[in-house]
């Protein structure tokens, strides 16, 4: 087999990258739009270290983890989008600062 | 599967098929008795359909779920409690305006959630388990649409709980590329084979885990959410997260750690310590500074889930598991009665205003000459959240010194000393608030029915568990000892 097999770390390396780019992405936006994104491509970023450690198994858990993942991930940002209408007529704007009124 | 399988998950089969029917019940004829007296007999029916599980027990239905005693125990909690919520929320949602009949619908999924979650012995049916309590509450606690406070509340609860589940499934993730396991219990031999070679990603991935679950449990330093919730969310909701949600997590945080040996990596204990400490100092000491009684109780639940942590913590040390798993099963029984109890209060007092929640100390200036019976019941709750002997609470604390004592952490021990302390300043602020005589603002609290039973009951329990704790703790020796 000539075939080039990427190691696993590098794949976990990559999902690291992308949850921390979320995790960042959760603390510093503003607009709460951006921030569900966040939390999406956290959670996605858990799905491909999953998907990258059932490759290393060659067992299908992985990619069943990720499906599951991908369905509370709509779930979570159903409610997530509903809950930024009811924000948005409220007080006309998704920052997250302006609709801050509990003292944190 | 076979027969016994498909019996010993019937109390969840159950609980899910009548939740269909209620929400065909309420598409067709909405009617809030109705919907309300469906919930209480559903949830009925499910403690019931425990009963013939326990013959049954210990049993793995597929890999993913497994019925013991541990799971009974806690399943009875979470039905006992959800029962109480249900029944409170009655009184809050029934002059608030139409369409409040969905409420109790998410209130069963929720418990579902909470149900799957304690008898979870893989990362799949704990991701599930959290995922549906979590989704559920979100919409729970912006029921009410009364402002922003509540969505905020949930916004911010949404936020932080979706960070917190991918912190778990990072976690879950790092330890499934080292040992190729997603099952609790086969996760053991991988802990023990890796734990010599230091490999990284299997500490990595505990502490993941555990970050996310402590945000759950909401213990310092991921409290920040906590106060924020418990004020807007409205009292019953913020009952039900307080004994339900949190309850669950914290006893499938103790199977995962203690079938799986993770808890016993030295690091994890150590960090465990930290934040065990932090928790019950910040807990007590911001409560000090508080005008407003559900965001006190929101910081007395920090400090609670902080003495929690010291039994969490005994577990992983030599010798002390048993009675760790013990006192922890009695700990959250006293807390779980004791927390439905104040937040009862809360909830009576706040059903004259259905703008918003009595949270303001003011609110409950007079109680005594106003309402006696409502604050004696509050003063009673409020004793036993301090530790007060003669209540369920000091049974309670006393249980979490024992397993303290006998895996010598006198540090930590100490603190619950210091920290129980402080306590008692706070809750006895909000007792002399309510001998307080008052001219102004007579509003009339009246006390609803079905409300004043939960009241009635769970003042008995206090007391009656406090001074004679046998029951219980018989109770827990049949069944939470034979942890899988």
């Amino acid at each position: 087999m000539d075939a080039v097999v990427v190691p696993m770390e590098h794949g976990l390396a990559l999902a690291a990258v992308l949850f921390s780019i979320g995790l960042i992405g959760v603390m510093v936006r503003r607009n709460i739009i951006l921030i569900l994104m966040s939390v999406e491509v956290m959670l996605n970023a858990c799905g491909l270290a999953f998907i990258v450690a059932g490759a290393k198994w060659g067992a299908a858990d992985g990619q069943i983890m990720f499906m599951l993942i991908l369905s509370i991930a709509a779930a979570e940002v159903v409610v997530g989008l509903g809950l930024l209408l009811q924000v948005h007529r409220r007080v006309g704007s998704i920052d997250i600062d302006e609709t801050s009124r509990l003292r944190g | 599967m076979s027969d016994q399988q498909l019996l010993a998950i019937l109390p969840h089969i159950l609980l899910t098929t009548v939740i269909l029917i209620q929400m065909m019940v309420i598409a067709f004829a909405r009617n809030l008795r109705t919907t309300v007296a469906i919930s209480v007999i559903a949830l009925i029916l499910t403690g019931l359909a425990f009963i013939p599980v326990y013959s049954l027990i210990p049993i793995m239905v597929t890999p993913l779920i497994v019925l013991d005693g541990y799971a009974i125990y806690y399943s009875g909690l979470i039905l006992m409690s959800s029962t109480a919520v249900t029944l409170m929320a009655y009184d809050y949602f029934k002059d608030r305006g139409e369409k409040q009949d969905e409420f109790f619908m998410l209130l069963l999924f929720a418990t579902l959630g909470a149900l799957i979650l304690v008898c979870s012995s893989h990362f799949a049916s704990m991701i599930l388990g959290l995922e549906l309590l979590g989704v559920s509450i979100y919409t729970m606690i912006s029921y009410p649409h009364k402002g922003l406070l509540t969505l905020e509340a949930a916004l911010k609860y949404l936020i932080l709980s979706g960070v917190s589940s991918t912190f778990i499934l990072f976690g879950a993730a790092l330890i499934y590329a080292v040992g190729g396991k997603l099952g609790f219990a086969e996760l053991a031999s991988v802990a023990l084979e890796t734990r010599d070679s230091g490999e990284i990603f299997l500490t990595a991935g505990s502490a993941l885990i555990f970050a996310g679950i402590m945000f759950k449990l909401s213990v310092t330093p991921f409290h920040m959410w906590t106060p924020d919730v418990y004020e807007g969310a409205p009292a019953p909701v913020t009952a039900f997260v307080a004994t339900v949600s949190k309850g669950a997590i914290f006893a499938i945080t103790l199977r995962l750690f203690t079938s799986s040996n993770l808890i016993e990596v030295p690091s994890i204990l150590t960090g465990l310590s930290v934040v065990a400490i932090l928790s019950m100092l910040v807990g007590n000491l911001l409560a000090l500074r508080q005008d407003n009684v559900k965001r006190i109780l929101a910081y007395s639940s920090i400090a609670h889930l902080g003495y929690l942590m010291v039994a969490f913590i005994a577990a992983g040390m030599i010798g002390g598991k048993v009675l760790a798993i013990e006192a922890s099963s009695y700990f959250l029984f006293a807390y779980f009665i004791t927390t439905l109890g104040a937040f009862g209060v809360v909830t009576i007092v706040s059903l004259p205003n259905t703008e918003a929640d009595a949270g303001d100390i003011s609110n409950y200036e007079g109680l005594f000459w106003r309402r006696p019976m409502l604050a004696i019941m509050f003063t009673l709750t409020l004793l036993s959240l301090a530790g007060i002997p003669l209540t369920v609470g000091f049974i309670g604390k006393f249980y979490i010194f024992t397993a303290g004592v006998t895996t010598t952490l006198w540090l930590l021990l100490s603190v619950v000393i210091i920290g129980s302390g402080i306590g008692i300043f706070y809750y006895l602020r909000i007792i002399f608030a309510m001998t307080k005589r008052t001219e102004t603002d007579v509003t009339k609290i009246e006390i609803p029915i079905a409300g004043g039973w939960v009241m009635a009951s769970v003042t008995a329990a206090i007391l009656f568990f406090g001074i004679y704790p046998t029951p219980i703790v018989n109770l827990i020796n049949n069944l939470v000892l034979s942890i899988t």
